[in-house]
C-alpha cells in the first residue's frame, strides 16, 4: 500500500516498481493506492496491507502501536512542506499571516503538523486559523491563486511538481528544511521473514540501466536504502516532539 | 565533565564575562555578546544525548547555530550552550521532567561559541527502547518574537530571585 500523498504523475512509477519487485523477489504483490488518508485508514482497519510506504506521521502509529517493522527509506528525499500565498497577495512573509487567516489544507497530517510548527514563529496556532479542507494539493493551489484563502499548505514535492504557470501565480512564504523526516517502507509482522528478499530486490532497483527510468518515474532517483529499527525509532521520536 | 574556558577575545566594551557553575559542580568562563543570531527559517535543531547529558548526535542546523564544529559537540555536555541569562530553575525543571519519563517543553536562550545568543523553543523527550529510557532527543524550533520578549522578562526576574537567594 502506498500512502496517498504522492503526485498523480508518480502513479505509473509505483506500478513499475511493483512489477519489478514481484519479478525480482518472487513474491506476489498487489498494489493498493488509497486516494485519501481516510481510505488508507479503512484499509488498515481491515488489515489489508502487508507492506506500506508510509508517511512519517502514520509511521509512528504503525510502528509503535501496530508493530510494523521499518526496513527501507528513499535516498535523499526528505518530507518537506511549503506554505504559499498568491503571487499578488500583500503577504510577504510568514509573520504577515494574522489570526483568522484562511488556510487551504489537505488531509495530509504530516504537512499540517509541520506547517503548524513553522507558524509558531508567527505566533499562530491551530485555533487561530480558519482551515479550508481540500481534496488535493492542486485544489489548494487553485483556491490560493484565486484569493479564496490567504495561504495554502503543500507537500514540497508536490508544490515543486505543479506546472510552471501555476507556480508563477504563487509565492512561497516558507519552505521547511528539516531533512530528518522521510517516508518509510514498513512490513507487517506476518511477513517479516520476507524482508530480506524484498530489500534485496528493492535496493537492486537502480543497478540496471533500465531501472533509472523507473526511479525517475517514481520521483526517487536515488532509490531506496536500508533503515534499521533504531533509525526508525529516532524518526518517530522526532515526530513525537512535533506533536505539541 | 569539565569544559575549557571560552577562548573568545572579548571586543572592547562589547562583551560581558561570566563564570558559570554547572549542575555537576564544574565551572567555565564564558563571554557573552548582546547580539542575537536569528533562528533559520524552516529548520529544526536536533540533537540527542545520553542519560548524562553528553551529546551523541547533532544535526547540521545544530552545528551551524551553535558555532561549534561537530567534533567539538559530540562528547561534550549539552550545557556547553548554557547562557548566563538562563535561570537554573528552568534546567532543573527540564531534568526533573525527563527523568520521570515525560516530555519537556520550554524556551531557552542559548550561548554560541562566538558569544552571540539564539532563542529556541525546545522539546526534549526520553527515548524509550524496550520499556527503558536509553537517551534523550531534543528538537528546537523557531519561537515567536512575542514569546521571546515574554520569556526574557520572566527569566530575568527568576535570575534576580536566584541571585538574591544565594
Amino acid at each position: 500500500m502506498v500512502a496517498p500523498d504522492f503526485s498523480p504523475d508518480r502513479f505509473a512509477g509505483w506500478h513499475m516498481v511493483n512489477t519489478l519487485l514481484q519479478s525480482r523477489s518472487g513474491l506476489q504483490l498487489h498494489l493498493l493506492t488509497p486516494s485519501s488518508a481516510q481510505e488508507q485508514a479503512d484499509l488498515l482497519r481491515h488489515d489489508k496491507a502487508d507492506l506500506i510506504y508510509a508517511n512519517p506521521f502514520d509511521a509512528a502509529h504503525l510502528i509503535r502501536d501496530l508493530g510494523f517493522r521499518a526496513f527501507a527509506r528513499p535516498v535523499g528525499k526528505p518530507d518537506e512542506m511549503v506554505i504559499a500565498t498568491a503571487a499578488a497577495s500583500p503577504l510577504r512573509c510568514l509573520e504577515d499571516l494574522r489570526p483568522g487567516s484562511r488556510i487551504a489544507v489537505t488531509d495530509n497530517r504530516d504537512v499540517k503538523l509541520i506547517g503548524l510548527r513553522l507558524l509558531e514563529a508567527a505566533d499562530l496556532t491551530d485555533k487561530d486559523l480558519q482551515w479550508v479542507l481540500v481534496e488535493t494539493f492542486q485544489a489548494g493551489a487553485r483556491l490560493t491563486i484565486k484569493g479564496e484563502v490567504d495561504a495554502g499548505f503543500f507537500l514540497a514535492e508536490i508544490y515543486h511538481s505543479l506546472s510552471r504557470i501555476t507556480r508563477s501565480q504563487l509565492k512561497v512564504l516558507i519552505e521547511s528544511a528539516i531533512f530528518d523526516i522521510t517516508h518509510v517502507l514498513l512490513a507487517h509482522q506476518r511477513i517479516v521473514g520476507e524482508i530480506p528478499a524484498i530489500m534485496t530486490a528493492l535496493s537492486g532497483i537502480g543497478q540496471r540501466s533500465a531501472d533509472h527510468e523507473v526511479l525517475e518515474a517514481l520521483g526517487i532517483p536515488g532509490g531506496f536504502e536500508k533503515m534499521n529499527d533504531e533509525e526508525a525509532e529516532f524518526m518517530v521520536d522526532l515526530m513525537d516532539t512535533l506533536l505539541d | 565533565m569539565h569544559l575549557p574556558d571560552m577562548q573568545y577575545p572579548p571586543p572592547p566594551g562589547g562583551a560581558c564575562e561570566c563564570r558559570l557553575t554547572y549542575h555537576d559542580g564544574t565551572r567555565r568562563l564564558v563571554y557573552c555578546v548582546d547580539r542575537e543570531e536569528p533562528f533559520p527559517d524552516g529548520r529544526l535543531i536536533v540533537s540527542r544525548t545520553n542519560l548524562a547529558g553528553i551529546i551523541t548526535h547533532a544535526n547540521e542546523a545544530f552545528v551551524t547555530m551553535s558555532g561549534y564544529t561537530i567534533e567539538e559537540l559530540i562528547g561534550a555536555p549539552h550545557h556547553i550552550l548554557r547562557h548566563p541569562e538562563m535561570p537554573k530553575a528552568a534546567f532543573a525543571d527540564l531534568w526533573t521532567t525527563i527523568a520521570s519519563g515525560k516530555k519537556w517543553h520550554g524556551y531557552v536562550k542559548n550561548l554560541r561559541k562566538d558569544g552571540l545568543f539564539y532563542w529556541v523553543y525546545a522539546t526534549v523527550i526520553p527515548n524509550v527502547r524496550g520499556g527503558v529510557v536509553v537517551s534523550y532527543t531534543s528538537v528546537r524550533r523557531k519561537p515567536s518574537r512575542r514569546k521571546i520578549n515574554e520569556m526574557s522578562d520572566l527569566y530575568s526576574k527568576m535570575l534576580s530571585q536566584e541571585r538574591a537567594a544565594q
